[in-house]
Parts: structure tokens; sequence; C-alpha cells
């Protein structure tokens, strides 16, 4: 199974919620599901921290970080920060694959380490291995509703569909069009203009 | 000085922070900050954001942006360093601002960061964040809002540095 088959399970379970992704898993999950609610992050690493700065601050919002092994790994220092904050509304995926898939592929650390023992270790209460598209659908729903912070970790293989359509979303737009969708369905300001500034900053 | 006039610095600049907006500060402890950290823990108007890692607090912050927040990261110079790939990769990237409070160790007067003091401006520069040093506690409302306002208008990181005169310490 590749992270595609895992992803295409959760895209209509996922609804609203603002799913914010990394490295090639991008192209996936903005096939699978088209929404100016999805984030694309550029610093290796940083896919669960942004994430988690979401879910912090919208409380009632469901907010997912698609993680790979690599940015996984990057940022373990991350991981007792989220613990310690523990939005329940944050569901954290990792995908597994065991390389660096997206710069050429050769080997992470992760065939060597536990990903699900060092988010227990970092506090994550819920942090689990699954092995099965059952198990991981089941999972996931049990995190949506339980609004427990939880990661769901998934042994893949590397590659992806050859058919998917390119991003075509520059970094920039990317954040305007999340914005503006924020602002929509939150129903408030976020972006004050610049030259208003002074009538809106406090 | 003492305990007490480091209490009140810390007091001033958390008011200072929150009188420009900011909502939403993320920290990692220095010893010359330690009095504001704590104002920062126990202010119940800011959302705060304790950090083992300086860089994942610039995607934290980022996060939190995006969601409305008005957003601050509190650091040693040390840790501006750790978190100069975030900064580009996602604060410059994505045009994401962030007030940064940097406490400026090794700077004149300051015993023993020498090292770090030296390279801290001139990265600074390079990455191109407009800076402001605050020394005087008279002027941390100024400098603040104002730090703010162009981080918020300009869409870019800006850095304040923090001085031993203007957290009160010795």
């Amino acid at each position: 199974m590749q992270r595609y088959d895992y992803l295409k399970l959760i895209a209509e379970d996922s609804k609203d919620a603002l799913v914010v992704s990394t490295g090639f898993a991008s192209r996936e999950w903005f096939a699978l599901r088209p929404s100016d609610g999805n984030l694309k992050t550029r610093t290796l690493g940083l896919v669960s921290s942004v994430a988690a700065g979401l879910a912090i601050a919208l409380p009632q919002r469901k907010v997912i970080a698609i993680d790979g092994d690599g940015a996984f790994l990057m940022n373990l220092c991350g991981l007792p920060t989220i613990a310690q904050k523990n939005p329940g509304n944050l569901i954290h995926l990792l995908f597994d694959n065991e390389v660096y898939e997206a710069s050429g592929g050769t080997a992470t650390a992760s065939r060597t380490s536990d990903a699900v023992a060092i988010a227990k270790g970092a506090g994550y209460r819920n942090a689990l291995w699954v092995k099965s598209l059952e198990d991981f659908r089941a999972a996931f729903t049990r995190a949506w509703k339980s609004n427990e912070l939880t990661l769901i970790a998934i042994k893949v293989e590397p590659g992806q569909p050859k058919n998917l359509p390119p991003l075509k979303l520059d970094d920039i737009e990317n954040k305007y069009r999340f914005m503006r969708y924020l602002e929509a369905t939150e129903k408030k300001n976020i972006l004050n203009p610049g030259f208003d500034s002074k009538l809106t900053v406090t | 000085m003492d305990q007490q006039t480091a209490k009140t610095a810390a007091a001033a600049i958390v008011a200072g922070l929150k009188k420009a907006g900011i909502d939403f500060v993320a920290t990692l402890p220095e010893g010359k900050t330690f009095e504001l950290t704590c104002a920062v823990e126990q202010d119940k108007e800011l959302t705060h954001v304790p950090l083992c890692r300086e860089e994942e607090g610039i995607g934290i912050c980022a996060g939190a942006y995006l969601a409305g927040k008005k957003t601050a990261i509190m650091m040693q110079n040390a840790g501006f360093l750790n978190s100069c790939n975030a900064l580009t990769t996602t604060s410059l990237q994505f045009q994401i601002p962030i007030l940064m409070l940097i406490y400026y160790a090794g700077d004149i007067g300051d015993r023993g960061f020498t090292t770090v003091g030296s390279v801290t401006e001139p990265v600074l520069n390079a990455m191109g964040f407009r800076t402001y040093i605050l020394r005087k506690q008279e002027d941390i409302d100024e400098i603040l809002r104002g730090a703010q306002i162009l981080a918020d208008d300009s869409k870019k990181p800006v850095a304040v540095l923090l001085t031993k005169s203007v957290l009160g310490v010795d």
C-alpha cells in the first residue's frame, strides 16, 4: 500500500478540516480533496508545528497534519511542545515510507526507530501504528470523534500514482486562499489591509 | 538591580505587547528573560506556547497567524540562529509576519556571549529583517507597537533586540 491508498479513504471523512501537508503528499491530498482549506508547507519538519499553531488558535476546528518520516524525524523536539499544549482537535498522520522520497529516496532513520514510541515518550496520550486500511480508517474516525490529540502512524511503500494533476498553487497564493477560506468559514476578519492598519491593528 | 526591577520591567513589556495587539506568544527562556517569560505565562489574555527549540516556534506562530492571531516569539539570539531556516522557508517564503523579541546576549557590556553577539546583527541584516534595539523602558510601548505594525504591514518578521537595561537585570 502507498500513502495515496490511505489518504483516499479519509478524503471524504475530512469534511471541512484544515489540512497541512508536506512533500509529495501534498500533490496527492490536493487532488483527493480540492479545497482552500489545504496548506502545503515548505520547511522540512514544520508541518506538525504549523498544524499545531492552527489547532491551538482555532480549537473549534479539526486540523490534520500529513507528516512524513523525514519531516517527523527532523522536528522531534516539536512533539513535546505539541503534547504539552495537547490540542484535541489535531490529528497527526505519519506516513512512514522509510526514505526521503522527495529528495531521491535515500533511507531515513525510521527503519531503526519507532515513531509511536517517540510520540508516546514525548507525551502524546494517543499514538498507534496501524497496519491495514480498515484499521487506519477506524483510528481516524476514533481520533475525530474523541477529540483527543492522536498520532496515527502507518508504514507505506514509497511512490504515488503517476497521473496526479500537478500542484498549480504558488506558496503565497496558497496562503492567501487559505486565510480567505478561514475568514469565510470562521466569519471573522483576519487580514488587515496595510494602508488601513492604524485603524485595525489594536 | 533587584528582582522587583526585573518584574516591573517584565510587566511593562507584556503590557506593551498587548497594546501592540499581540495575543499569542511562543517562548524559550534565557536567564535574563526569566521574569518576562513568567509574566507571559501568567497573563490570561495571552496564549503562551513554551517551546523546546526555537525553530518549531516559527512554525507554530505561522499557523496561529494564518488563523488570525498576532504572534510574537521570545528567544535568545542563539535561538534566533536556530530559527533561520524556518524564518526563511516559512516566514519569508509565505510572507508571514512575526514579532521577534530577541535577548541580545553578547551586547555591549554583556559578558560571556561575544561570539553569538557579534553575528546577531549581521545575520538579521543579511536576512533583511528590520531590527530595533530596545534599551530604555520609556521606549517599550513605542518600539513594540511600531515593530508590530511594521511586521503586519510588511508581512515579514521584525526583530526587537532586548537588552539588560530594558529588562531591568544585571
